[in-house]
């Protein structure tokens, strides 16, 4: 097999109890990490037809959880795992959706002698994956069944390690021996719940929080996956591998994320909440990345105890979003924000917002037992509110289905939808930044929610040097292969024909997005880099990237190789969602997205606009998409990807371009094919 | 597979060599790795040219990336493997103990009486004299009888067992590591020390004292910061 990767994927069937191996090398055309699978999703999920994908908790599901190319290789910030199938988060419909975590559980799937392990069927009882190198053992979880994630971990160490002293011993795996720790993906109470909101978890406190799959898992009734593993990883070039570390520790900082250094007790990205747990950036973002800030308003303490049980639950931090710190007056938005307006707000707003206009309450028309409505907020609240999800009592039924499904069960979905007070920008689930930062918005909508990719939100934000903005927009247009030496992709003007010239509505704007597709599919999704560790788009990347991973694979490919690799994923994942019903018409944001208000406080200095022939940096906090406008730059987008411009559906002459005449074949016989 | 057992949670305050995950505690010693022995000898009768140098750490300082343990695998096998390398940093990577209990910094001590040396029956485990007398093994003359594991004072053992080639393999300060573009030895470059991004390791020339891991596990944080950032200040009420 390849460098860098095993050279076999885990299948395993929990309805038939079978397991099988699927050779990796047939996926190799599409990179590692997530694009394989994708690809595994489509031939086992779409291509025999014997599911509407519909349903994320029909036991035809498949879920590939995917090790990147690039981990357990020794290459930093490269050890993240990524998951995708249908997620239940999002509505009206259950969206082909990807996301990916950190941790250790990629790195020990890998060394354990896997590229992934693919999910499907549905166990009649609970159950757990254990995983220790070659074998694979499908285990009884009744006993789990119902415990939180941290103790279901440390039961499932201490049942893997037997009599194994960790810290103090090795052991023996296969007349092999290991120091090492099982690593175990897992869900808590509120995925056993099946609930919209529920995230797996792995460690203390990374939370694949993206999509809702807990749920898919609770569905299934697999409570963990536990893997431990002693094999090899083999590399084209070991010595090269450790030489890209060294340039990279002197070119670059090695020990550094998007703001600052990392050490103990700080993450790569943000700063650590509990400074009692030691972190770094080489798996990829390791403990309480972004979960440590479910409570941020609160004292430090709280704000601890808070995401423990946001983790101990099992519950995503997105899907069970209160409200954000950063809070600002944004020009049109409707009174009941109070010119507090949140960069994000998620399903705890929105009981908020009911209950002060009297709708939700003690008795009252949405009966809000068992939360303590008076105490909205709060530690005690939130626990309240995991609890009453997780157990599905009183309001915690309709609260665990989400804030959309809550809202059409309680008659309130369009009226809510229409004056802002869901404030999601698509597909019902929590995103930020989404504006001004453009590029994030349509993301968001092409996607299947939050695209969650800083790579360039800072990149385009004023210089720190003086450097004029149409200059530092000349350098950053160089990396934006292949899209390059284009600097109108970079102006995000947003009224007036500038807008629809060179601006948001734009055949520019269409570029600036695929890149950050292409980029994010290939390099951050399947080779598994961190967003927030690459790119480091104004200065080492693409070499560094590069770098690492001619080193492990070998390969000869350039960036631009590389960058057609990311198309080639991104194509397959819109033929998917393509197949379960996404076209131009579903392809819509939220009403409030089109309305004054709709915008956010910038984090990053702004925005640069082109206007009447200059250019400025400009917080826009009054933008707002125009309907058109959206349409427009959609046809433009469709285009740039060989999409069928009236659908927005991939054409037989792109998808045979990416060797994937099989795909198209599939999609014309469901009439799903663009012209 | 052990029998499920229920946990009966931490009956002792753990310190940085003994960290436990969760119910693992309430399991027996016993069990592993080629036959560790109880209670290894620690001392000799007989004198050895000290070595000219020896890693030293700072627990508190390292984050437990295993970088170390990536490149320590990576520059003498050109493979990725941990479980290979000659240097264990055994990282409670969930995260259940605290810092600093969370971690055990597992490096050979080059000890200045090497109980590996002593015990080999071959001869296998040595001296290296042409290069600054670095404890190392020949894995030409290495029978695999595992001597030297088992009589390893260490916990866990710092002598490795490579299950590929069937022989013991201990730290030789990468004086034999052909995949690591720098030279190695008491006055190289081992590629743990230097590819560690925290700092956390260290080559020294004087033999640290050998009555416990004080003398190895140092203070090298830098001023600022040394310990974990503390709690975040105080955070804006909620205006809304």
């Amino acid at each position: 097999m390849a460098n860098g990767f095993t050279g076999k994927i885990a299948r395993v069937n929990l309805t038939t109890k079978e397991i099988s191996t699927i050779d990796t090398e047939k996926y190799k055309e599409f990179g590692g990490g997530y694009g394989i699978g994708a690809a595994i999703f489509w031939d086992l999920a779409v291509e025999p037809g014997e599911w509407d994908l519909k349903d994320p908790f029909d036991p035809h599901h498949v879920l590939p959880i995917m090790a990147g190319t690039l981990a357990a290789t020794g290459v930093p910030g490269a050890g993240r795992t990524s998951i995708c199938g249908l997620s239940p988060e999002t509505f009206p419909t259950s969206e082909f959706c990807r996301g990916n975590f950190g941790g250790r559980f990629a790195t020990m799937l890998k060394l354990a002698g896997w590229d992934g392990i693919v999910v499907e069927g549905m166990a009649d009882s609970p159950v757990w994956i254990n995983i220790i190198n070659d074998q694979i053992r499908i285990e009884d979880a009744s006993e789990l069944w119902g415990t939180d994630t941290w103790e279901t971990q440390k039961r499932i160490a201490a049942m893997v390690g037997g009599r194994t002293r960790y810290g103090e011993e090795w052991m023996e795996i296969d007349k092999s021996y290991s120091t090492g720790i099982p690593q175990i993906l897992c869900i808590g109470p509120v995925g056993e719940a099946r609930s919209r909101l529920a995230a797996l978890i792995t460690g203390s406190g990374v939370s694949g929080r993206v999509g809702g799959h807990g749920a898919v898992f609770g569905a299934k009734k697999l409570k963990a996956i536990s893997v431990i593993g002693t094999q090899s990883i083999k590399m084209a070039d070991a010595k090269g591998v450790m030489d890209a570390r060294l340039w990279h520790m002197t070119n670059g900082n090695i020990t550094t994320g998007s703001f600052g250094p990392a050490k103990p007790g700080s993450a790569s990205c943000n700063p650590c909440l509990r400074a009692d747990r030691r972190r770094n950036s080489f798996y990829g973002g390791e403990t309480m990345c972004v979960d440590q800030f479910w409570l941020e308003t609160a004292e430090p303490r709280e704000q601890d105890l808070a995401a423990e049980a946001l983790m101990r639950y099992g519950a995503s931090g997105w899907g069970a979003h209160f409200v954000g710190l950063f809070l600002s007056d944004i020009p049109g938005a409707p009174e009941f924000f109070n010119k507090q307006v949140p960069v994000e707000t998620g399903i705890g707003w929105y009981i908020k917002y009911l209950y002060e206009i009297g709708e939700l309450g003690p008795g009252r028309k949405i009966d809000s037992a068992p939360l303590p409505m008076e105490e909205w907020g709060s530690l005690q609240f939130r626990k309240a509110f995991l609890d009453a999800v997780s157990r599905r009592v009183g309001i915690g039924d309709a609260l665990a289905e989400g804030a959309f499904h809550a809202a059409e069960k309680w008659g309130r979905l369009e009226e809510d939808l229409e004056n802002g007070a869901l404030r999601m920008p698509a597909w019902g689930a929590v995103g930020h930044w989404t504006l001004p930062t453009a590029e994030w918005a349509y993301n968001y909508l092409l996607g299947a929610g939050d695209p969650s990719w800083h790579g360039l939100v800072g990149a385009v934000g004023p210089s720190q040097d003086g450097t004029p903005i149409e200059k530092k927009l000349e350098a950053l247009s160089k990396k934006t292969i292949p899209y390059t030496d284009d600097i109108f992709m970079f102006n995000y003007a947003w009224k007036g024909k500038e807008a629809w010239k060179t601006g948001l509505y734009s055949e520019h704007k269409a570029k600036e997005v695929a890149f950050t597709r292409y980029y994010a599919s290939f390099w951050n999704e399947s080779m598994a880099f961190c967003e927030m560790f690459l790119p480091s788009i104004m200065d080492i990347t693409p070499e560094i990237e590069m770098k690492y991973y001619k080193a492990v694979t070998g390969r000869n490919d350039s960036f631009e190789d590389t960058m057609r690799v990311g198309q080639k994923i991104w194509t397959m994942e819109r033929a998917i969602r393509v197949m379960h019903g996404r076209s131009r018409s579903t392809e819509v944001f939220a009403p409030f997205m089109y309305r004054p208000g709709a915008g956010c406080m910038t984090f990053f200095g702004g925005v640069p606009i082109y206007e009447e022939g200059k250019w400025r940096t400009d917080e826009a906090p009054d933008m707002y998409l125009d309907r058109q406008g959206v349409e427009d730059f959609k046809t433009h987008f469709y285009k740039l990807e060989g999409w069928d411009k009236e659908n927005g559906w991939p054409t037989r002459k792109t998808l045979e371009g990416y060797g994937m005449k099989y795909v198209a074949d599939t999609m014309e016989k469901k009439g799903k094919l663009g012209a | 597979m052990a029998e499920f057992e229920k946990p009966e949670g931490r009956k002792k305050k753990l310190n940085r060599r003994e960290f436990l995950v969760g119910s693992g505690a309430a399991l027996a010693a016993g069990a592993i790795a080629a036959g560790t022995p109880v209670a290894a000898k620690t001392s000799s009768k007989n004198s050895y040219p000290k070595s000219e140098a020896y890693i030293v750490y700072d627990s508190r300082v390292c984050w437990g990336c295993q970088s170390c343990m990536f490149a320590c695998s990576a520059a003498h096998y050109g493979e990725a493997n941990p479980a290979l390398s000659r240097i264990q940093i055994i990282r409670d990577a969930p995260s259940f103990t605290t810092y600093p209990n969370d971690i055990v910094m597992a490096l050979c001590r080059q000890c200045v009486t090497p109980l590996c040396v002593e015990n080999c029956p071959t001869g296998a485990a040595h001296i290296d004299t042409e290069n600054g007398n670095i404890r190392v093994i020949d894995q030409d003359k290495c029978i695999g009888c595992k001597k030297c594991i088992q009589m390893c004072p260490q916990r866990p053992h710092r002598t490795v067992w490579n299950p590929i080639i069937k022989k013991s393999t201990k730290c030789d300060l990468c004086i034999d590591a052909p995949y690591w573009s720098k030279k190695g030895g008491p006055d190289g470059e081992p590629a743990c020390v230097t590819i560690c991004p925290a700092k956390a390791l260290k080559l020294v020339k004087t033999a640290p004292t050998q009555e416990d891991i004080k003398g190895y596990d140092v203070d090298m944080a830098p001023p600022d910061p040394k310990l974990p950032s503390g709690p975040a200040k105080k955070k804006p009420a909620p205006k809304s």
